[in-house]
């Protein structure tokens, strides 16, 4: 892993050098000018994972909730079956679901708003949400389970309802691992390239004039792993600067994803 | 009023569940109902024609096969190594779990990463070009902490009393290990191979710059620019641009195969880890 930041820390030197900090804050990106901001792909990234959390946390939460609290442990078993298995699909499946259905079905849903095309920021966080579900439910299921039943028992024996010791008892209890799925499926979206890069649109420099409108979403965008799965890879090689900007986008997607996965995995070993 | 909020708690989280339920079956239902009628035995035998539109993915399934194999050999001697290490070797407790923190983290990073490594690593430095040797390493990176993951566990859950006997017995530290430790975990090698080939086998973006190409490619002759076709890398470019009307059944059908791959790898690993109740995050 030393490695791994040390050679994108090391490719990616020149343009640090050449932009410092105007790097990250940079809003415009022209390769052919030499014009390097990398902004406008961290605000892609961060809306696309938003959407995709605010969608997948409550429904995965209710879920892994149902399935920790209420049913017996063969049901359990029965319905985790599948949701390991909606863990297994490969991500472009994934990406195919999106291209081909989902992409028509947000261009219908949204008309009245006339988004340009079915490939948006919102297409891709509504796909990124389903594919975070088993993460949130797994880890959500796992954190409340942690809780001993022991505790439940007297809850129950003092007289509270079933829902008031899930909201009294389990929960609060469960706070850390719950916290530590939602840090770990973000890490997930940060970090998710082909399902994104197939329904994103990957138009560079969309960066809104206010950042707290929703409106953007039903515009096309680029994410930092767009960026990185596109063929700009293969242009870049050769070019110091453009290379280097390219592989800081890299470093700053691995700081952010090492990052999440580091507290959520430390949160969830119960260190942090 | 309690009563009232009692039941809503459960409809609630209830309705949840069946979403969710409702949402892995739609998606496989999706995938099923369109790939289908693609599956014919030719589809499995022959090369792809017309750019996708005609034809089989015989080679995409050699290819996907070879890079399966290549991460296979590549990690399972790794994975012994560090579940050894985090086990056995290293003496202190906090080392060790500095080890199994860097998995899990190791374990969290997106798979460009481990793309854009081993391009510039294995792709340029080593001067390989798309190699199948390129993409089954970086596919090893990928499937090294699940695999390191499941052994060490079934490790832990090796009786102490095991050890002790043997130890009581005159084994040497290295003869304990290998006719004790490894003889009772092997099995955690197998399942956790198993996931982590399930996750490799639908990887797209680590292998898209280091070893795949979309069409013109069968048996590789050597390293050095010697690419193959895979699944994954099928659907990711057609998916791209399926206009022409043969395409999208053919894609479908590569979708299901897919799929099909991916699954039974999981589900063979399934029993086992419910066996051991190991429940290997991945």
């Amino acid at each position: 892993m030393a490695a791994l930041l040390g050679v994108f820390a090391w490719q990616s030197a020149p343009v640090w050098t050449q932009e410092g900090l105007g790097y990250i804050t940079g809003t415009k990106w022209f390769y052919r000018q030499h014009e390097f901001g990398a902004l406008p792909l961290i605000y892609g990234s961060m809306m696309v994972s938003a959407v995709a959390l605010v969608l997948a946390g409550p429904l995965g939460v209710g879920a892994a909730i149902c399935i920790a609290e209420y049913l017996p442990s063969r049901a359990r078993f029965a319905v985790k079956i599948p949701i390991e298995l909606l863990a297994g699909i490969p991500s472009v499946v994934y990406g195919l679901l999106g291209a081909l259905l989902l992409r028509d079905w947000v261009y219908k849903t949204f008309a009245n708003f006339e988004p340009l095309s079915g490939d948006t920021l919102l297409t891709a966080g509504i796909l990124l949400g389903i594919m975070l579900l088993p993460t949130i439910v797994t880890l959500t299921d796992d954190a409340l389970r942690a809780v001993p039943a022991a505790q439940r028992r007297a809850g129950r024996a003092l007289g509270l309802t079933q829902a008031e010791v899930i909201w009294h008892i389990s929960l609060p209890q469960a706070q850390r691992g719950i916290g530590a799925a939602f840090l770990l499926a973000l890490g997930r979206a940060l970090g998710e390239t082909v399902a994104v890069f197939l329904v994103v649109g990957r138009q560079d420099n969309m960066l809104p004039s206010n950042l707290f409108s929703l409106e953007p979403l039903l515009a096309a965008g680029q994410t930092l792993t767009s960026k990185l799965g596109g063929s700009e890879i293969n242009i870049a090689y050769g070019d110091p600067l453009h290379w280097g900007a390219m592989m800081g986008l890299g470093l700053l997607l691995l700081s952010l994803t090492v990052g999440s996965a580091l507290v959520g995995t430390l949160k969830r070993s119960g260190d942090a | 009023m309690r009563k009232a909020k009692d039941v809503f708690c459960a409809a609630l989280t209830g309705t949840c569940l069946l979403t969710v339920l409702g949402i892995v079956g739609g998606l496989v239902f999706a995938i099923l109902s369109r790939g289908w009628p693609a599956l014919r035995l030719s589809f499995f035998t022959e090369q792809i024609r017309l750019v996708g539109a005609a034809g089989g993915i015989f080679w995409n399934l050699v290819g996907t096969g070879i890079l399966l194999g290549t991460a296979l050999l590549a990690s399972a001697p790794i994975a012994v190594g560090l579940a050894l290490l985090g086990r056995v070797y290293l003496r202190s407790e906090r080392a060790r779990r500095w080890l199994r923190v860097g998995l899990y983290t190791a374990n969290g990073l997106p798979s460009i990463v481990f793309g854009l490594f081993g391009f510039i690593v294995f792709v340029k430095w080593c001067g390989w070009g798309k190699s199948w040797l390129a993409g089954g390493l970086v596919l090893a990176m990928c499937m090294l902490p699940t695999v390191t993951i499941c052994l060490m566990e079934r490790i832990a859950a090796v009786p102490a009393r095991y050890i002790h006997a043997a130890a009581a017995l005159g084994l040497s530290e290295a003869q304990i290990v290998w006719s004790v430790l490894l003889k009772q975990s092997w099995g955690g090698l197998v399942v956790g191979s198993l996931l982590g080939l399930a996750r490799a086998a639908g990887e797209t973006a680590p292998i898209m710059f280091t070893a795949t190409i979309f069409a013109g490619a069968t048996l590789p002759k050597g390293i050095v620019e010697s690419p193959v076709l895979t699944l994954p890398y099928h659907i990711f470019t057609l998916a791209q641009d399926s206009f022409a009307p043969g395409v999208d059944a053919k894609l479908w059908g590569s979708a299901l195969v897919l799929l099909g791959l991916v699954f039974s790898m999981s589900l063979a690993a399934l029993p086992s880890r419910l066996l051991h109740h190991e429940e290997a995050h991945v």
